[in-house]
């Protein structure tokens, strides 16, 4: 074998590489977020019938800590951020289960469709980021006043 | 001589602080979980004094009525192994540690007896 021909071979060769390493890239399965049934809204928030208020005074007896350490979020907010807070989550709760699971679905595809994320990430923790503390919740919010605005209010240490 | 007063006096008041110091008791938080460990109720800390703080908060907001409202509310939150025994004593240790201002609520309790027949 000549000079020549080695030379052409790994040529060939590298060629053969970089062209299925190429292809590879390509064709690889593109990475996309989805929503499931249980994220990023746990399927027991998505399915209850109860209110917003219902829901976290039932938090508030069954995930103290949880719900202390939302509140304390809350508190250092600015009052506007938490007003749209607690609209959107009242908002949410007014939809049925299938306007609930699309709305998963685009928070889910689209980091940019909640806007009361872009001014407070964890805005709605306690109603849908830990499934074991919704799913406590949800099971005994229905023995608690609808509506009641005074859970808001609570007194957080300073 | 008058130097070696002055130097008398300082080293007076610094020592004077740091012996009248309260004896270090770690902090409030340790002291509580070394009680509970007293009744057998162990787990996380800060979890511990987070509840306990978090039942005083309760009685004071009105959000738990009495005692025997506590002791529900910790009924639930404490691990399902807890006893009813352990559930008080984590009430009692607790309010006297952060909030003796509601110790009363706990003794009203064993006032409030109904007459035997």
């Amino acid at each position: 074998m000549t000079m020549h021909s080695i030379r052409w071979t790994i040529r060939a060769l590298l060629l053969i590489v970089s062209a299925s390493a190429a292809a590879a890239l390509l064709a690889s399965p593109q990475a996309f977020a989805d929503a499931t049934d249980e994220y990023p809204i746990p399927s027991k928030q998505i399915e209850t019938q109860c209110d917003a208020e219902q829901y976290l005074a039932a938090a508030r007896d069954t995930s103290p800590v949880y719900f202390e350490r939302y509140m304390l979020d809350k508190s250092n907010r600015p009052l506007d951020v938490q007003q749209m807070a607690e609209d959107r989550i009242h908002w949410f709760y007014s939809l049925d289960a299938a306007g609930r699971r699309q709305y998963s679905e685009d928070t889910a595809t689209n980091i940019y469709y909640e806007q009361v994320a872009t001014r407070w990430g964890n805005w709605a923790k306690v109603f849908f980021n830990n499934k074991g503390v919704v799913a406590k919740a949800a099971a005994v919010c229905m023995n608690y006043p609808r509506g009641d605005l005074s859970v808001w209010d609570w007194p957080v240490a300073r | 001589m008058k130097r070696r007063m002055m130097a008398g006096l300082v080293t007076a008041l610094v020592a004077l602080p740091i012996s009248l110091a309260p004896t270090a008791s770690a902090d409030r938080d340790t002291d509580f979980a070394t009680e509970l460990h007293g009744f057998g109720i162990y787990g996380q800390r800060d979890y511990n004094a987070w509840l306990a703080k978090i039942t005083c908060k309760r009685l004071t907001t009105g959000v738990d009525a009495d005692a025997a409202e506590s002791a529900v509310f910790l009924s639930g939150n404490l691990a399902r192994t807890s006893s009813t025994e352990q559930v008080w004593q984590f009430l009692g240790s607790g309010l006297r540690l952060y909030c003796p201002e509601h110790l009363g609520k706990l003794t009203a309790m064993s006032n409030d007896h109904p007459e035997a027949p």
